[in-house]
C-alpha cells in the first residue's frame, strides 16, 4: 500500500512536472530556462559539498596510513 | 486632468518611491538567494545524514531570519505607497497592476510567511523529508512573490494585456496570459531572482571566508564556502547572460533606454564598425558625449545580437517622438471632448485613430500653456514639441554610469568566484588569504550591483510611468509640499532604523558565528543566545576538525 502511495505521488510530481515544462516551454522560454537552471545549480552545490566530505574522509585515511 | 500638477510633489514622490524601494531591495536579494542556498545545505543534510549540515542550515537559517523579518516589514509600506502617492496611477492601471500585486501580497504572507514559520520551528517535529520539502517550498514561496511583483513592474516597462478604456478612463485586462508572459517580465525576473542568488552566494562565501582568516568553525566554513563558491560561478554566468537578454528585450521596447544607457548620441548607420562607449561622461545640454572611450566594432553585435541592425541615437529617438506627440495632443483633446459628451461620437473616432499616442500628449500636458492642451497653437507648438521631445530622454548620465556599475560588479563576481571555487574545489583555499580576504571585502558588492540595476531600469523608463502610456508627471497624487517632506522624513527614519537594526544584528551574529554547546543533537528548543527565539539550539559539532 505504501508503496503504491509513494507510487501514486511521484507520479503526480512528474506529470505536475511535464505539464509545467510543456507550458513554460511554450509560452514562457525564461520561466523554463529558471526552472531548469535553478534545479541545476542547487544540484551542481549539494554534489559540490558531497565532493567535499568524500575529499575529506580520502585526506583524513591518507594521513592515517602515514601515521 | 484639469488640475494644475505640482512638479516639486511628483519630484517629492519618485523621491519617496525611489528611497523605499531601494531600501526595500537591500533586503530583498538576500532572501530570494538564501532560501535556495539553505535548500541546497539541508538537501545534503537529508542525502547524506551528516549532522554538520543541518547545523550549517541553522546557523546561516538565522542570519536569514533576521534579514527576512526585515524584508516582510519594509516591503508592506511599499503596497500602500501605490495608493497613497500614486493615486494618478493606481487608478490609472489598478484593474491590471493590482492583480499580480494582490498574489504578491498572498504569496508573501500566506505561503512565504506561513512556511517560513514551520522552516524555523518544525526541525524537531517533522520528518527530515518533511523539513526538506517546507524549506523549498519557502524558496519557491519568495521566488514567486517576487515573479508576481516583478510581472507588474514588466507591465509597467512593455504594457502588455491591457487596454485603455475611454469610457472609464482607465486600462483594464485584455488578456492575463500576456500580462503574465510578458518576455520583459520573464527576461526581469530570472535576472532578479538569479541576482538574489549572487547575493546570497557573496554573503556565504564572504562570512565564511571570515570564519576561515579567524579560525572559527572551519569545518562549516570550508563546506559552506564549497557551497557558495559553486552557487555563485554559475549564478554569475546566468545573471551576466540573463542580463544580456534583458537587454536586448529593453532595446526593442525601449530604445530610449538603450540609446541613455550606452550614451549614444547619433545614429551610426555603419552598423559594422559603429563604436561601444565603455566609458563616456554625457552632457545632456550639449547632447553629446565631453568625454569617451570607445571601442569600434562590438556595439551592434553586442547589442542588437546582429551585424546589421540599426540602433538609433538619442538625437533621432527625438525627432521621431514630434509626430507621436502631435498625435497625442489630438487623442487628448478628443478624449476630454468625448468625455463632456459621451454621444460625440466624431471625438471618440478621433481618440480611436490616434490612441496608441495618446501617452505623448499626456506628456505634452507639462509644456502646455497652464497644462491645458487646447492652448497650444501654432505660435507656440514648436516650443512645445521641442520641450517634450527633449522630455522622453531619460537621464542619460545617471542612466550610463549605473547600468556600468551593474555590470562591471558582475564581471568582478564572476571572476572572484570562479577563483574561489577553482581553489576550493582543489581544497587549497586556505592557502589564499588574500583571496578570502577579498571574498570577504566583496560582501557589499551584490547589493551594489542590484540597486545600480533598479536605477538602470526605473530611471530609463522614465519619463514614463507606464512606459508609453502614462507619464509620471501624471501619475503622482495630488498632496502637499509639507505633507511629502513630512512622509518622506518619515520613511527615511524609519527604514534607516531598520537598516541599522538589520546590520547591528548581522554583525553579531556573523561575528558569533555558529556556536558549540552541550545540549547534545539539536533536541532542544531553547532559544540560541537570545536569536530567533525558540530556534533549536545548534548541536555540537560531530566532525570538529580544529
Ligand atoms: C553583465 C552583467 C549584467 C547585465 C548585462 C545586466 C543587465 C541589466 C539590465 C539591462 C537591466 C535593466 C532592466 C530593465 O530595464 O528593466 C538590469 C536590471 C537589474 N540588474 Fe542587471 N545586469 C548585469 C549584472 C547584474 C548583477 C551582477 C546584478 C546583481 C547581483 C544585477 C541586478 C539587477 C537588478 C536587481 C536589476 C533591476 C531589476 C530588473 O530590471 O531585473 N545585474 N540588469
Amino acid at each position: 500500500m505504501k508503496n503504491l502511495l509513494t507510487f501514486i505521488g511521484l507520479a503526480a510530481i512528474m506529470v505536475l512536472s511535464l505539464f509545467l515544462a510543456v507550458i513554460t516551454g511554450d509560452y514562457g522560454p525564461w520561466y523554463f530556462a529558471w526552472l531548469v537552471g535553478t534545479t541545476m545549480v542547487v544540484l551542481i552545490s549539494a554534489a559540490g559539498a558531497i565532493m567535499f566530505d568524500r575529499q575529506d574522509e580520502e585526506q583524513q585515511q591518507k594521513q592515517g596510513s602515514i601515521h | 486632468m484639469d488640475m494644475l500638477i505640482n512638479p516639486t510633489v511628483v519630484e517629492l514622490s519618485r523621491l519617496q518611491f525611489a528611497l523605499t524601494a531601494l531600501y526595500h531591495f537591500l533586503f530583498v536579494p538576500l532572501t530570494l538567494g538564501m532560501t535556495f542556498i539553505l535548500a541546497t545545505m539541508e538537501t545534503v543534510y537529508v542525502i547524506t545524514g551528516k549532522q554538520i549540515y543541518k547545523e550549517m542550515t541553522q546557523f546561516w537559517g538565522k542570519l536569514f531570519g533576521i534579514n527576512f523579518a526585515l524584508g516582510v516589514a519594509t516591503g508592506l509600506t511599499m503596497e500602500f505607497e501605490f495608493g497613497t502617492n500614486w493615486s494618478m496611477y493606481s487608478h490609472f492601471v489598478g484593474d491590471i497592476f493590482g492583480t499580480p500585486l494582490a498574489i504578491e501580497g498572498l504569496m508573501a504572507f500566506f505561503m512565504e510567511s506561513t512556511f517560513v514559520g514551520v522552516m524555523f520551528f518544525g526541525w524537531e517535529r517533522m520528518s527530515r523529508k518533511a523539513h526538506l520539502v517546507v524549506t523549498y517550498l519557502v524558496a519557491l514561496g519568495s521566488n514567486l512573490s517576487a515573479l508576481w511583483i516583478l510581472i507588474a513592474n514588466g507591465f509597467m516597462q512593455d504594457p502588455q494585456g491591457g487596454t485603455f478604456d475611454p469610457n472609464t478612463m482607465r486600462m483594464q485586462f485584455s488578456s492575463f496570459i500576456e500580462l503574465i508572459f510578458n518576455p520583459d517580465a520573464q527576461a526581469k525576473f530570472v535576472h532578479t531572482s538569479i541576482a538574489g542568488f549572487v547575493t546570497g552566494s557573496m554573503f556565504v562565501m564572504g562570512i565564511s571566508a571570515y570564519y576561515m582568516l579567524t579560525n572559527k568553525r572551519k569545518d562549516m566554513a570550508l563546506r559552506s564556502f564549497r557551497i557558495a563558491t559553486l552557487f555563485g560561478v554559475i549564478s554569475s554566468i546566468g545573471v551576466i547572460t540573463l542580463g544580456d537578454a534583458l537587454g536586448y528585450i529593453d532595446g526593442q521596447k525601449q530604445p530610449t533606454k538603450l540609446a541613455a544607457m550606452e550614451a549614444i548620441w547619433n545614429t551610426d548607420y555603419n552598423t559594422v564598425s559603429a563604436s561601444w562607449n565603455l566609458i563616456a561622461i554625457p552632457s545632456r545640454s550639449e547632447q553629446k558625449n565631453i568625454f569617451e572611450v570607445s571601442i569600434p566594432y562590438i556595439l551592434t553585435p553586442l547589442l542588437t545580437h546582429s551585424e546589421t541592425t540599426v540602433i538609433p541615437g538619442i538625437i533621432q529617438l527625438e525627432q521621431e517622438a514630434k509626430p507621436k506627440i502631435v498625435n497625442g495632443i489630438k487623442a487628448m483633446i478628443a478624449l476630454k471632448e468625448y468625455n463632456l459628451d459621451r454621444s460625440n461620437t466624431q471625438a471618440l473616432s478621433t481618440f480611436k485613430q490616434y490612441e496608441n499616442d495618446m501617452g505623448y500628449g499626456f506628456l505634452a500636458m507639462q509644456f502646455a500653456p497652464d497644462q491645458d492642451l487646447k492652448k497650444i497653437n501654432a505660435t507656440n507648438l514648436p516650443s512645445v514639441l521641442d520641450k517634450t521631445a527633449k522630455d522622453t530622454i531619460p537621464n542619460v548620465w545617471v542612466e550610463f554610469w549605473a547600468f556600468r556599475l551593474m555590470v562591471a560588479a558582475g564581471f568582478f563576481m564572476l571572476a572572484l568566484f570562479a577563483f574561489a571555487a577553482y581553489f576550493s574545489l582543489k581544497n587549497e583555499i586556505e592557502k589564499h588569504p588574500t583571496l578570502l580576504k577579498l571574498a570577504m571585502w566583496s560582501i557589499p558588492l551584490p547589493w551594489v550591483a542590484c540597486e545600480f540595476g533598479w536605477i538602470t531600469a526605473e530611471n530609463g523608463r522614465q519619463p514614463w510611468t507606464v512606459f508609453g502610456w502614462l507619464p509620471t508627471f501624471v501619475s503622482a497624487s495630488s498632496h502637499s509640499v509639507g505633507y511629502m517632506v513630512f512622509s518622506l522624513i518619515g520613511f527615511t527614519l524609519l527604514y534607516s532604523s531598520f537598516i541599522a537594526a538589520e546590520l547591528y544584528l548581522m554583525f553579531k551574529y556573523a561575528r558569533l558565528g555558529p556556536q558549540d554547546d552541550h545540549h547534545g543533537h539539536g533536541h532542544g528548543s531553547a532559544p540560541a543566545g537570545g536569536g530567533m527565539a525558540g530556534q533549536p539550539v545548534f548541536a555540537k559539532p560531530s566532525m570538529d576538525r580544529k
